[in-house]
């Protein structure tokens, strides 16, 4: 009997700042067997990789969304990801260097999280549990599980 | 209740700890740049400027420098490409 892997879920990064990349990409390694990083430099490069994909094969579980970047903005690209059918629903979170109030009330409005970037090491797993919390229940419970069973 | 803001002197005073916190929880991020091998963040807090100087980005914060200058910006606004907007006013 041949049994295949679950396939990995999609989480999609999008961010300008090769180093918040590096930072992001290395503390997702945790979650490498679970959980795929894509990286994006703006959000038009994101909306285009999706427009791409057939969302019944390959259907994102996150989107991450810097909100300071060139061309297309984390803000504007969460109003555009919003209007389309296929991924209006998936969890988004809009990730910033500041913690502006304004724009954690924009997060709220198209239904997304709000995470601010970390700013020293004490703050980097933490941050990455708090975006992962915004995964929906199935990603989350297959996470817990795998690391029940490798403690 | 409105919360009183900080001023430099009082953000100074703070244990490491809580001056990091207060960076993360309030601070507005300005902007970054690259000393050699270093990487330094810029914020605005209240009213002053805290410059974060890393040894590893975002992990490791080598010292904080606090100023209410805005002499501080220079480097920050000289990265600024007004390019396009000379090209439109020629």
């Amino acid at each position: 009997m041949t049994q295949s892997l679950p396939p990995k879920s999609l989480v999609l990064y999008a961010d300008d700042d090769p180093d918040d990349i590096q930072l992001l990409s290395e503390a997702f390694q945790v979650y490498s067997n679970d959980l795929e990083l894509m990286t994006f430099t703006d959000g038009m490069e994101l909306l285009t990789f999706i427009e791409t994909i057939d969302p019944f094969y390959v259907a994102p579980c996150l989107f991450i969304l810097d909100i300071n970047m060139p061309r297309l903005n984390g803000k504007e690209t969460l109003r555009r990801l919003r209007r389309l059918d296929s991924f209006a629903d998936v969890p988004a979170v809009l990730f910033s260097t500041s913690s502006l109030p304004a724009d954690a009330a924009f997060a709220k409005n198209f239904n997304a999280g709000f995470v601010t970037k970390p700013l020293h090491t004490s703050q980097v797993h933490l941050i990455i549990d708090e975006i992962i919390e915004h995964c929906s229940d199935d990603v989350k419970r297959n996470i817990r599980r795998k690391n029940r069973n490798n403690n | 209740m409105t919360k009183k803001a900080l001023s430099l002197t009082e953000f100074i005073a703070l244990q490491q700890e809580l001056q990091f916190e207060t960076l993360h929880k309030h601070a507005v991020y300005v902007g970054k740049r690259k000393e050699g091998k270093q990487q330094i963040l810029l914020f605005q807090l209240h009213g002053f400027y805290v410059e974060v100087f890393y040894e590893k980005y975002r992990e490791n914060i080598d010292y904080l420098v606090t100023t209410d200058s805005t002499e501080i910006l220079q480097p920050y606004l000289e990265q600024i490409n007004i390019g396009g907007l000379e090209q439109k006013k020629g």
